[in-house]
Parts: structure tokens; sequence; C-alpha cells
């Protein structure tokens, strides 16, 4: 017989009233820095450790990346996990608190003032990160399936868990002092838990999941993935140790090196997964979500040359630590954000308004919630204002720092205004 | 993929309905696709017992296209009450893609 048995698990996924205000948040978080990038574009000519730079960081980290991984994963938790989110009421709990939470502390960083509004913001940010850990934790707990790209995704929220505290931990010692040495000094390792901790591991975790899934491929690599996961750990746990014992400096390549190993095994992996494609045709929104896994390289390479210089010379090149972060945040993130949010934001609406009507022509598709002609007028933008602003780095250029600041700011409004059509998109009947 | 039934005339009937029910992410209908596993009808009773997958479970759009299941056998066999089960074994996999639905993709 060819059906075994049958299984009357409901798909109910998340609702989208958890998930929305997640997105819609985030678009007007990228705006806002956007515009601070524009209005700071001086202060990338000086250097990274200053009031305008670190507020730009932290709306770009928490308020654009965070807040809509947050958003993405409760409406993806049932798909990586394989069973339900545990609690709706813990991602509003999750959503308040952080939404409240972040233009605190990034007000108090632009301010420069490290006061009870700093505290509190940070305060608020660790606790919408704990109810997100333990919902995660739930939800898998619950799950009768385990797989690598759970794994991946809760580690990576552990992670960012312990990213947090760390912020939080460095905002009170400004004040008073909870650490042995100054705030400053612990910056690379609250940079690196974020970075790598959270944002690669988390990326890594879904993306091997979501790329295969809507490339229809018929590439599966659990082990090579299980080999990319530990890769990527360990380089972030012997970096932690180089932290703590200044001995061990000359150790820091070989980190660096096991780090690069895993990034290029995800990449093998997402160039498998492209080959063995039955979809053929690849949509624009792919297209710039695979880019980006391209562009998760490019920061590699000024990283590299940092650590060389700092290795053999011990000086530290002011531009390509302000390159690096930069890429980091407005290249790698904000590419995969650009396109996965047209990849998961039509079908969340769509479901909303359209889930109980007949399909049958009857109902326009997900992709027409969003103008396509502006999405691609977007990604033009965005590549000329991340290429623009790169060279104005890199050659101490302000104009071209202005020049790329304002197309990233019209990558933001045409962002916001397709994020704005779906969102209040109301239900035609064709 | 052949499509499981106790009566191959009204299961050709009904293929044809859900010919128009797709995948809103991949653009494909259901049959070539190659979610519908059975079909039987229950004539004593006016039942239709569809049994079906999804690509994969607790696909966000899932909901969706069983309601439009549903709406679409029971648009085409008024009288029936329709009954559509979810079954995640065996799961989906590309193999169970119709030839035409390869083409389709392969475009």
């Amino acid at each position: 017989m060819f059906i075994t048995g049958i299984n009357n698990t409901t798909t109910k996924t998340t609702t989208w009233k958890v998930v929305l205000p997640f997105y819609l948040y985030a678009a007007l978080s990228f705006l806002a820095a956007t515009i601070l990038l524009f209005i700071s574009s001086n202060k990338f000519l000086i250097h990274y450790f200053q009031p305008n730079t670190l507020a730009i960081t932290h709306i770009m980290a928490l308020g654009w990346g965070t807040m809509i991984i947050l958003g993405a994963s409760h409406q993806l938790v049932p798909v990586i996990v394989e069973g339900k989110l545990y609690s709706n009421i813990l991602a509003y709990i999750s959503f308040i608190l952080a939404g409240i939470g972040i233009p605190l502390l990034v007000y108090s960083l632009y301010i420069f003032s490290f006061g009870a509004t700093a505290k509190i913001g940070g305060s608020l940010i660790l606790t919408a990160l704990l109810a997100f850990v333990i919902n995660l934790a739930l939800s898998i707990t619950q799950s009768k399936s385990q797989n690598i790209h759970a794994t991946f995704v809760f580690t990576s929220t552990l992670w960012l868990f312990i990213t947090a505290f760390l912020g939080v931990l460095l905002v009170f010692n400004f004040s008073s002092s909870v650490l042995s040495q100054d705030s400053v000094y612990y910056l690379p390792l609250h940079a690196h838990l974020g970075i790598i901790g959270w944002f690669l591991l988390l990326i890594i975790g879904v993306g091997s999941r979501l790329i295969p899934m809507f490339l229809i491929s018929k590439y599966v690599n659990e082990k090579l993935l299980r080999i990319i996961y530990y890769l990527i750990n360990i380089s972030l746990l012997s970096f932690i140790v180089i932290f703590f014992i200044p001995a061990f400096n000359k150790y820091l390549f070989v980190c660096y090196t096991i780090l690069f190993i895993g990034i290029m095994l995800f990449l093998y992996y997402c160039i498998q997964a492209h080959k063995q494609r039955i979809r053929k045709k690849v949509d624009e929104q792919m297209k710039i979500s695979l880019l980006s896994v391209i562009m998760m390289l490019v920061p590699l390479l000024p990283l590299f040359i940092i650590i060389f210089l700092l290795t053999f010379s011990a000086q530290s090149n002011i531009h390509l630590l302000l390159l690096y972060g930069f890429l980091i945040f407005f290249g790698w993130i904000t590419a995969i954000i650009l396109g996965m949010t047209f990849k998961t934001l039509p079908f969340i609406v769509w479901n909303k308004v359209y889930h109980i009507q007949s399909a049958n022509g009857k109902t326009p598709n997900p992709k027409d919630l969003f103008n396509n002609q502006l999405f691609i007028a977007m990604s033009i933008c965005y590549l000329c204002g991340i290429f623009s602003f790169v060279l104005g780095i890199l050659f101490a250029l302000i104009l071209l720092l202005q020049i790329g600041a304002a197309l990233l700011i019209a990558t933001a409004f045409l962002y916001n205004y397709n994020v704005a059509k779906i969102l209040l998109h109301k239900p035609i009947k064709l | 993929m052949n499509v499981i039934t106790n009566n191959n005339l009204k299961c050709t009937t009904a293929l044809a309905l859900l010919h128009d029910v797709y995948d809103p992410e991949i653009g494909l209908n259901v049959v070539d696709l190659g979610l519908i596993y059975q079909i039987d009808f229950d004539e004593d009773n006016a039942n239709i017992i569809c049994t079906m997958t999804l690509t994969t479970q607790f696909c966000p759009m899932g909901e969706s296209i069983t309601n439009n299941v549903t709406s679409m056998l029971q648009a085409g066999f008024t009288g029936y009450t329709i009954n559509v089960n979810l079954t995640f074994s065996p799961p989906w996999n590309y193999e169970m893609i119709s030839e035409e639905g390869k083409i389709f993709l392969g475009r």
C-alpha cells in the first residue's frame, strides 16, 4: 500500500499578528539607520568608536537585523523545528520589550550617556531576548523532530543572549566598575559574539533549510552542516579563549582560518543546492538572497588584513575596521534581509487575507502584493550605495560616502514603500 | 505519480478540479506537484476522502492549500461531504512531481 499511515497533525502556523509588527519595526529602523548614516557620513573618516557609529551599529544590529530575524523566526520556527511555536504571548512580550528597549539604548548611545535610560533600555532588550530563548527552547522541546537546523537556530539564540548580556554589562560598566577592564576593551568580544554567534550561525541554520526549499533542490547534506556547525562554534570559542589569554594572540589567524573554512563549506553547500535544483527559474528575491551568501565572504577580506596587521605589526587600521563593520551590517545582513523579506512577508499577508478563499485564479498571487519594478530599483540603489560607500571609506572621500548613504536612504524608502504596500493589502477579486 | 482511488471516473473529475489549486509559492498545481495521494468516494454516506501531503510539514501555506482543495472539491461535487486528510507518510519529495510539473519548473 502506498500510504503507510495517516497523520492528522495540523499545519497551523504562527499567527500573522505576532509576526507583522516585527517586520514593520525593522523596516522603520532600516530607514532611521540610513538617515543617521547620511547625517554621520563625515564621522566615517575619523574612528569607529564614537556616538554616531555606535548608534548606527545598534539600530542595524538590533532594530533592523535582530527584529526582522525574530519576526521571521516566529513564523519559520514551525518549518525549522517541525513543531508549533510554543507561545504567542511570549512572542508579544519579546516584541514589546525589545521595541521599547532598542530606541532607549540607541538614543543613549547617540548622546553617549550611560545613565538610567541606557540601563533600562539594555535590560528591556535582554528580557525580550530571554522570552525568545524560552519560547524557542520550549518549541524545540515539544517538537518530535530534532534536526541540525534547529540546533543552529537554538545555539545562535543562546549566543545572542550572551551578546546582549555582555552588552548590558558594558553599559553598567561605564558608570560603575563591574568588569576588570573598561567597556571599550570588551567591544571586540561583544561584536564577535553577535556577528559570528548570532547572525552567522542563525543565517546558516535558516539558510540551509530555506535555500534548498525555495529552489526545490535534491541536495541534502546534514553531515556537512554538522561540520560547519562545529567549525564555527570552535572558531568562536577559540576567539573567546584568545581574548582572555592575550599570550595566545598569535593563534588568532588559526581561529579565523577555521571560521573561513566553515563559511566556504556553507558556500559549497549553497552552490550544490543551486546546482541540483528542480526549479530552474530563480526569482529576483532569491537572487538577492543568494548574492548575500557571496557577500558573506567580502567582509572576510578586510578582516584578514586587520588580523594580519594586528598579528605582525600590532597596528590597527581604522578604515579597515570601519569597512569591516559596514560590510557586515549594510552588506551581508542587509542583503539577505532585503531578499528574504519579499520571500516571506507577501506569503504571510496573503495567508492572512486569502486563506479561506479558493485559489482557482480568483485571488492575486503573493508575488503580486508588492511592486517588482520597485524591488529591482531598490536592489540597484542598494548595490550602487554599498559600492559608493565602500569606496568612500577606502579613499576617505566624503562625497562618495554621502552619495552612498543617499542611495541607501533611497533603498530604505523603496523597501518601506513595498513593505507598507504588502502590509496594507486589501482583498481583491480578480 | 499515480493517485489511488476506488472510483477512477470520479477521481479523474476530482483531479481535473484540483488542477486549479496552486501552491502559491511554487506556482504549480497540487496534482502536478504530487501532493494528492488518494481520493476515495464513499457513495453510501456521500463522502469524499482526499488524502494529501504538503511539500513540508508546518508549511506556512498549508492551511490555505487544504482549504482550497476542500472548496474546489465541494464546488465540483455538490451534496458530498469533503474530508481532507493530511499525511506526511511518506513525506513529499521531488520524485513525486509529474513530468508536466518538472517541465513547468524547468522553464
